[in-house]
């Protein structure tokens, strides 16, 4: 027992609590604090900017009742300032386009209203390699290559496949051969019909230079109905000159708003590399339609890349051993959305390669949390799957992760993980990662991820939730290549706290 | 006698910083690591610290060029305000955390059934007797006792005279000594 603040500190000491910040956050967190120290320098910037003009209008009230001559002097001053700042000119949508254009990456948060209900995608451009990249809400990927390749790539994680076709001669606005918001538009003004008209506007506090333009007939639709009208603003930073939101609404007959979308655009340094960084899965069917399109003559369809064979007609079953139950049946927990329903009955034999055994036996375990509350880390690997007390090890609350070692690279053909099986538990956010890299920074393949609300960080996941059994979570990874094996989870439907009885990873060395 | 103002090396660093990014970016650095590891002293949870930590920069980051000090003791001492009012902000409005311990601390009691809390100290029972003091108190504590700082900087932090920092002090090791579950009177 502590008698005073010496054996206090003694006591806290002993703690051992992990404090050690990640370095991902610390960076992101630097970007946006200097950017809100940037824009909190704009607003003073722009207060004082509006302050002068005030306090020049009282001198000159002043001084013209002093003296009418002083009077002119302001006034003449005034026009001289006018005439210089006409000289200047405004700032032009193709200066915008060119600021906008010369940019890395674009990156847009847009939010649509759409029959009553909003959604938020995001879109990524890189114009040097001439690609957009859509992430929508539900977690479908659309990837414009409008580069040499002339490709769309669409992957729903509804049907669980991509498909592949020729790029379509309209873009999104309906603008011929524009897949972008500022090349469309540039397409719009350019035609003779269409007028843009531009102003001076406020935009977040800021002012900005607004173009705005009326297309009628786009020749696209919105659930089916025809759009009869799109009316798009674009706003710019007049310093920068690039695009900093924009507003798109298409209408219907009579005017009726059938969609409005608002966008928000940086320009981060970097993007993702392909459609697999925003969460398609890199096992994915690909379904490849280009052949059968009737496109351009020249554009020979690329060969894309579909999961190798694994030999199936060479599968064996494997042999699971499975750690005895403690309930019968699989009762569901409450309130946990996302659940998959129980299997009725045992589950079906694994089919691998011949040779394939449980490659982490004994494997050096590492973990986010280097003191576990109850056990130990190497429990993990230990062989013992039972769910009797002294089987398990214990991690603290929030999101935590243990790493296996599995020594050398390996096909790995499944991953089987049994967190805690005395009760009918779930475990959230679940993400289940393969890497090369015991750091996990290059390489990393999920191939498990229930994390539906993205609370863990580590991207939004599609898998279900599922309740423990003493069958374990078997995760198929289709001979994926991986020295290291990564889980996470962030506490369960009992407690906030981490629980790993046993991590088998069934695969053979690569040769 | 008040403590003399030591002069270190990165008060101009704070000076700059109201006008330049990259001196502000050179602070950030230095307390960064200082602002999340207290953050995680304060509420026992790394995603929250972080949440915490964010906004305590932003914070700094909006009102940085009307931030009156003009040395590093300055800063520190106006980041760890804010930290500490977030963090106590973030444990008034939720009782996620109370609940969070109280499981840890029922989970290792079950593990050592018969073992009373207070016959041996244990930091899952000191976690849950400081988890039982007012936000306030939590503060004094994790700045005394996890950042290591002295009276006087504590009580430029909570704005609370150094003498009541050390009077507050030896009630609290008291009370955590009782293992009380209310609230400790005092002069905060």
């Amino acid at each position: 027992m502590f008698q005073d603040e010496h054996s206090l500190r003694k006591a806290i000491g002993g703690m051992n609590i992990d404090a050690e910040p990640r370095s991902a956050h610390r960076e992101q967190l630097r970007r946006q604090m200097l950017a809100t120290f940037e824009a909190a320098g704009r607003s003073a910037g722009a207060s004082s900017q509006v302050a002068a003009p005030s306090r020049m209008r009282l001198v000159s009230v002043t001084l013209a009742k002093l003296a009418v001559a002083a009077a002119v002097v302001i006034s003449a001053a005034w026009g001289f300032q006018q005439v210089l700042r006409l000289s200047a000119g405004p700032l032009t949508f193709d200066q915008v386009r060119q600021a906008t254009q010369k940019m890395a990456w674009l990156h847009a948060v847009v939010t649509e209203y759409r029959d009553g209900a909003v959604r938020t995608d995001q879109q990524w451009d890189s114009f040097d390699a001439k690609k957009t990249y859509t992430l929508t809400a539900d977690g479908s990927v659309l990837h414009a290559d409008y580069g040499s390749a002339q490709r769309k790539f669409f992957y729903s994680p509804q049907v669980k496949a991509m498909m592949v076709t020729e790029l379509p001669r309209r873009g999104v606005w309906g603008a011929p051969s524009a897949h972008t918001l500022v090349d469309t538009f540039a397409v719009f003004a350019d035609q003779d019909d269409v007028m843009v008209s531009e102003s001076s506007d406020q935009y977040a506090g800021e002012t900005v230079r607004a173009f705005e333009l009326d297309r009628s007939d786009p020749g696209v639709r919105v659930n089916g109905r025809t759009v009869t009208r799109l009316r798009m603003k674009l706003m710019a930073d007049p310093d920068t000159r690039r695009l900093v939101a924009a507003h798109i609404e298409k209408q219907g007959p009579r005017g009726a708003v059938l969609a409005r979308e608002e966008w928000v655009v940086s320009y981060p340094q970097s993007g993702p590399e392909d459609v697999y960084a925003l969460g398609v899965p890199r096992s994915v069917r690909v379904i490849d339609q280009t052949a059968q399109v009737i496109g351009t003559p020249s554009v020979q369809a690329r060969p894309i890349s579909t999961p190798g064979d694994t030999g199936r007609s060479k599968l064996v079953p494997v042999k699971i051993e499975l750690p005895k139950a403690l309930f019968i049946g699989t009762p569901q927990p409450n309130r946990v959305p996302n659940l998959a329903r129980p299997r009725r009955g045992p589950r079906p034999p694994f089919l691998a390669p011949p040779g394939t055994t449980n490659v982490a036996a004994g494997k050096p375990v590492t973990s986010s949390d280097t003191e576990p509350f109850i056990g130990t880390l190497d429990m993990v690997t230990d062989g013992d799957k039972e769910a009797d007390d002294g089987s398990f090890v214990e991690l603290g609350p929030g999101v935590q992760h243990i790493t296996i070692d599995l020594q050398d690279r390996h096909e790995v053909y499944a991953v089987i993980v049994w967190h805690y099986h005395q009760q009918p538990r779930v475990y959230f956010d679940v993400v289940v990662q393969l890497s090369n890299d015991r750091n996990f920074k290059r390489g990393v393949t999920t191939v498990f991820n229930s994390d539906i609300d993205d609370s863990a960080g580590l991207e939004k996941g599609r898998d279900l939730h599922y309740t423990e059994t003493n069958e374990g979570k078997l995760i198929n990874t289709k001979g994926l290549t991986a020295r290291y094996v990564r889980l996470y989870s962030q506490g369960n439907t009992s407690d906030e706290l981490n629980h790993y009885i046993e991590v088998e990873v069934y695969g053979r060395p690569v040769k | 006698m008040a403590k003399p103002v030591e002069e270190t090396p990165y008060d101009d660093l704070v000076v700059q910083a109201k006008t330049e990014a990259s001196a502000l970016a050179r602070l950030y650095d230095l307390y960064y690591d200082r602002i999340f590891k207290f953050c995680v002293h304060r509420l026992y949870n790394r995603t929250t610290a972080e949440d915490i930590t964010s906004g305590v920069f932003l914070t700094v980051a909006g009102s940085m060029r009307d931030f009156k000090g003009r040395t590093e003791q300055d800063f520190r001492a106006w980041i760890y305000t804010i930290a500490a009012n977030q963090a106590n902000a973030y444990i008034r409005k939720t009782s996620r955390r109370k609940r969070l311990m109280e499981n840890v601390v029922a989970t290792r009691r079950a593990a050592e059934p018969g073992v009373s809390p207070w016959s041996q100290l244990d930091w899952p029972a000191l976690y849950d007797a400081i988890g039982h003091l007012k936000p306030e108190h939590q503060t004094v504590l994790t700045l005394r006792f996890f950042e290591d700082m002295d009276y006087d900087e504590i009580g430029r932090i909570m704005d609370i005279k150094p003498g009541t920092i050390r009077v507050t002090l030896h009630r609290l090791l008291r009370k955590l000594k009782e293992g009380l579950q209310d609230d400790l009177g005092g002069d905060l």
